[in-house]
């Protein structure tokens, strides 16, 4: 499955919203069959914050592991939020 | 009286409007000299050039550090009295920097940090605010500065409610910037100042950063993070990011 992030805005800042951007995305998640990789797709994204995406990506990794895969971007503001992510969670994303 | 100048002079509805506070803050800050008005003729009703209106309302830095520290009121369209409200006044400066030549990489790192300092101060301070809630958020894209400010509980009240041995602002500042820590346990909270400060380094960003009496700077040339004691005490938190 994969996962076009921009759905959810292109400016991806509060930690509020990445919650709730979380709980809409847990119901399409259960669709997502048990040995099948969710692909998380940034493009479109303008800014991408690390308080968002540690309501949003973290518990994925958590929940998913190895079947979370990101898809690379050029963003830099994704670069530096998914490196401050693996830092704080001492965990890296599976990256493609 | 040069008839040019006459036709830019604005009413004191209109210059309300302009700045966002009302007709009775106008007439007060005519009568404390703070905002002057001009009387056409010798009459009473008050005029103002938008010249005058501009360069007042540009004095981002003055603004936010009167408001902090003393609760002195400043124009409305720098105040987000909601964590919505910032993130719509964000996305329009965010589009203003992506027009911006030499910037069309470097917005998304610009939007990042103030979007992360402006978002702190919401989540943390999120039913605490002491008195005014909302933050003051003004930026002036050709002077290259961005302000932000609030009238929250400070770093170091929010840090010690995880970490209670905190004994000043400038050790829980620091803290604050460097380590994996959060105001609001058991939640999993607080990258947030951390990125901004790896982001400033790196890129060709200056910070200054104010809570309590600590003081951070990191500019240009060494760009090294240092917290030092300041001369005076500032309610919450104040940030101007350059770039």
């Amino acid at each position: 499955m994969k996962l076009q992030l921009e759905k959810f805005g292109k400016t991806l800042i509060s930690r509020e919203l990445g919650s709730e951007a979380l709980k809409a995305f847990q119901i399409t998640l259960r669709e997502l069959p048990k040995d099948e990789d969710l692909e998380v797709d940034f493009s479109g994204i303008l800014t991408l914050s690390p308080s968002w995406a540690d309501e949003f990506l973290s518990p994925l990794l958590n929940q998913l592991g190895e079947h979370l895969i990101l898809l690379s971007s050029d963003n830099l503001s994704v670069h530096a939020t998914l490196r401050i992510l693996q830092e704080a969670n001492r965990q890296s994303f599976k990256m493609k | 009286m040069d008839s040019s100048r006459e036709e830019q002079l604005l009413t004191i509805g209109q210059a309300a409007e302009y700045l966002g506070v009302s007709l009775n803050t106008l007439r007060r800050w005519d009568e404390n000299g703070k905002l002057a008005a001009i009387k056409k003729g010798g009459g009473t009703h008050r005029h103002y050039r938008e010249k005058d209106l501009e360069i007042f309302a540009s004095d981002l830095m003055k603004f936010a550090s009167e408001w902090i520290q003393s609760g002195t009121e400043f124009p409305g369209t720098f105040y987000c009295p909601t964590s919505s409200i910032f993130n719509a006044r964000l996305t329009k400066m965010e589009m203003m920097l992506m027009q911006k030549p030499g910037f069309e990489k470097l917005y998304s790192l610009i939007t990042l940090i103030t979007g992360e300092i402006g978002d702190n101060s919401f989540a943390h301070n999120l039913g605490k605010w002491p008195d005014t809630s909302g933050i003051f958020f003004g930026y002036d894209l050709d002077k290259r500065i961005i302000v932000l400010a609030d009238r929250g509980l400070g770093i170091l009240e929010t840090l010690r409610q995880v970490r209670p041995e905190l004994s000043n602002h400038v050790e829980a500042v620091k803290v604050a910037f460097t380590e994996f820590i959060s105001g609001r346990a058991p939640e999993k909270r607080g990258n947030g100042l951390k990125v901004v400060r790896e982001v400033i380094i790196e890129q060709p960003f200056s910070l200054f950063f104010t809570s309590g009496d600590a003081e951070v700077r990191i500019k240009n040339p060494d760009k090294k993070f240092n917290v030092v004691r300041g001369q005076r005490i500032v309610r919450g938190c104040l940030a101007k990011i350059e770039f």
